[in-house]
């Protein structure tokens, strides 16, 4: 059996291994671990031998059965010490220059893995001067004047803000979003050099160790600047889901957008699936604040459970959301979902709509569309594909007694943020479901999660909307379709083609409708079908919005 | 846009040739974002911005078809030659195999 040596430095501090002190706490800024008042887990124990264990790499093998790894508790936090810096060939590399600084790339990277910071002028000056003067110069053109925080910050406060846009090497995957999503040439991806990396370890400490961003400069009515301070990254880097992960985003942003609100004072109850799998890896979590998970198909009465708990200990006023995809909320837990609903609680539900079981290697769920090549549904000489329509849970939750509810992607940030405040400020049941790529079961590239959101939203497939009953006495004054291109239409015109962009053009940029494309490039009658579905879907949707 | 970092000149009857030059894309670029056609040249853009350019062959020709299937890019065949009001048409081209066939873990 291994043991941890004596002397051994913290795997929180700088060592042989970690020699920028890369995989440590804090995003933006350092912090220490975070205790927990319980006798049965000691948080220092388990980060220092546990997790030690699994990262020099005989966890597995040679960690004895006690009892801190029977009780499969994990304290919060763990992925920062997690070194993902060896599973990419290529890394991000920021150009200042060129950088706008809109929050995009930081907003989108599924692995917060990507971060940003700003400094008033004066402050960022007298910081650089701390720094050793051989990296000095090297940390300081990595910084920018933009007009966004130096030339408007400069008019607020008389003082420009100096901004910059980070790579954490320990927890990038590679997937190249952020490069994706940049419209202003202000990233690439490069090789990962040994020089790049050591330079991106020492950027990375650098910018740990200038401290939180100056309040001064983030606007809190811009959503999309939220992501500067600290109490938003309550869901850190190192948890272990494929690149590009499009459910790695909607729950880093769900998190951010609960954690401006309440720090780390609420929870979450997560269903079985993806999102269990890769955020408690065991000895990985890359959650803040309270997580627990029991099955596939309970989560919404599990959560009930836990809300009266709280509700008698005190804790009304702390959100609890219910995570789950599309085998937990739209097929084998959906009775209990509705039930979350008609109880009428304060509870809120998360969906990641993948369209698919991802977890278990993409079977079809009553949310994939028509055509969508599954391995339940596979496209072969008789059937091509999934041959029912698709369910739509935001129809069917809008229908339950006073349910709040939204459909949004991550692709539309302010329409993402305002559904999830708005679940937050509800005082009942909620509901947002969140369009989410799944790289490999939508045959897209891993840099695509974003453009596909995107794409699934102009087309049809997956329309944005918001159901608030604080809104009005009619269904009409409730349901909101705004965020949609085209809201009154049938499909949204491209302005640069002037050409309709339909569910077949959704289609043919994903591998999973492939097969419904003949060698002349038409699609086939189940796709055809596909289309007219999604059709009637908006214009039931367009009916009960009133704009029909 | 900045320069193409390789060019090939299409000759009619010589697809192959285009095609063979556009295998290229796959180690010399990185994973390709989108495909732009013009009147008379097609070019193959990667995430960082770096491309590669076929000239002399464009949107009004028929060899254009096999060209973009090489690069995985979506597009209608039926509307793929059709004239446009703008200098070029932008295709995507981020599909990739479903259940990740062409991923190696």
């Amino acid at each position: 059996m291994v043991s941890v040596p004596l002397n051994a430095p913290s795997l929180n501090e700088a060592s042989e291994k970690d020699p920028f002190n890369n995989n440590s706490y804090g995003t933006l800024v350092d912090r220490t671990y975070k205790p927990v008042a319980l006798p049965v887990l000691d948080v220092t124990d388990f980060n220092e031998r546990i997790v030690r264990g699994y990262e020099e790499g005989y966890g597995e093998s040679e960690l004895p059965a006690d009892l801190s790894l029977a009780r499969s508790l994990v304290p919060a936090g763990t992925a920062s010490l997690r070194d993902f810096s060896y599973i990419a060939p290529e890394i991000p590399e920021y150009i200042p220059e060129n950088c706008t600084g809109c929050m995009d790339c930081v907003t989108e990277c599924p692995d917060t893995a990507i971060l940003g910071k700003v400094l008033g002028e004066d402050e960022w000056e007298q910081k650089l001067q701390a720094i050793p003067e051989a990296d000095r110069a090297m940390y300081r053109a990595q910084w920018s004047k933009t007009k966004k925080y130096y030339d408007a910050g400069k008019k607020k406060t008389g003082q420009g803000g100096m901004f910059q846009i980070i790579i954490d090497p320990s927890k990038c995957k590679g997937c190249a979003e952020c490069v994706t999503v940049c419209d202003d040439d202000a990233l690439k991806m490069v090789a990962k050099t040994d020089e790049v990396m050591v330079n991106a370890r020492k950027t990375h400490r650098l910018f740990k160790d200038m401290g939180p961003s100056n309040d001064k400069y983030i606007s809190d009515t811009l959503l999309i600047d939220m992501m500067l301070k600290e109490q938003t990254h309550v869901y850190t880097g190192g948890a272990g889901s494929c690149a590009g992960c499009g459910e790695g985003t909607a729950l880093r942003m769900m998190c951010a957008a609960t954690g401006m609100k309440y720090g780390d004072q609420w929870g979450i109850v997560a269903a079985t699936g993806c999102n269990t799998v890769y955020t408690s890896t065991y000895p990985y979590n890359p959650y803040l604040v309270p997580w627990t998970n029991s099955l596939f198909e309970n989560a919404p009465t599990y959560a009930i459970g836990v809300r009266m708990r709280w509700d008698q200990m005190g804790w009304k006023g702390k959100p609890l959301w219910v995570v789950g995809g599309d085998g937990a909320m739209y097929d084998i837990g959906f009775q209990a979902l509705s039930r979350l609903f008609a109880s009428g609680m304060n509870l809120k539900v998360f969906v990641l709509d993948t369209q698919v079981y991802s977890n278990t290697g993409g079977q079809a769920s009553t949310a994939s569309f028509t055509g969508q090549n599954t391995k339940m549904t596979i496209h072969g000489n008789v059937f091509g594909g999934k041959q029912e329509r698709r369910k739509e849970i935001a129809q069917i939750a809008m229908m339950h007694p006073r349910t709040y509810v939204a459909q949004t992607s991550c692709a539309h940030t302010n329409h993402f943020y305002k559904s999830v405040i708005g679940a937050m400020e509800f005082d009942g049941p909620a509901i947002v479901c969140c369009y989410t790529t799944c790289q490999p079961e939508h045959g897209v590239a891993d840099n695509m999660a974003g453009e596909q959101a995107r794409l699934a939203v102009d087309t049809r497939a997956f329309p944005l909307l918001i159901h608030d009953p604080r809104a009005g006495d009619t269904v009409k004054k409730r349901l909101s379709l705004l965020g949609n291109p085209n809201m009154k239409g049938d499909w949204f015109v491209h302005p640069k083609t002037n050409q309709e962009v339909t569910f077949i053009d959704f289609a043919r940029s994903e591998g999973r409708f492939v097969k419904h494309f003949d060698r002349d490039g038409n699609p086939s009658n189940t796709l055809l079908m596909a289309k007219q579905d999604r059709l009637e879907n908006w214009r039931l949707l367009q009916e009960l919005a009133g704009l029909r | 846009m900045s320069d193409p970092l390789a060019t090939h000149d299409y000759s009619p009857g010589a697809l192959v040739a285009a095609l063979e030059f556009l295998k290229r894309t796959r180690w010399e670029l990185r994973s390709l974002r989108y495909a732009h056609v013009w009147t008379d040249r097609l070019r193959i853009i990667d995430i960082n911005g770096d491309a590669f350019e076929v000239r002399g062959v464009g949107f009004p020709d028929a060899d254009v078809v096999p060209l973009l299937r090489a690069v995985n890019a979506a597009f209608d065949p039926a509307t793929i030659h059709d004239p446009i009001d703008q200098d070029y048409k932008e295709l995507a081209t981020g599909r990739r195999h479903p259940w990740a066939e062409d991923r190696v873990m």
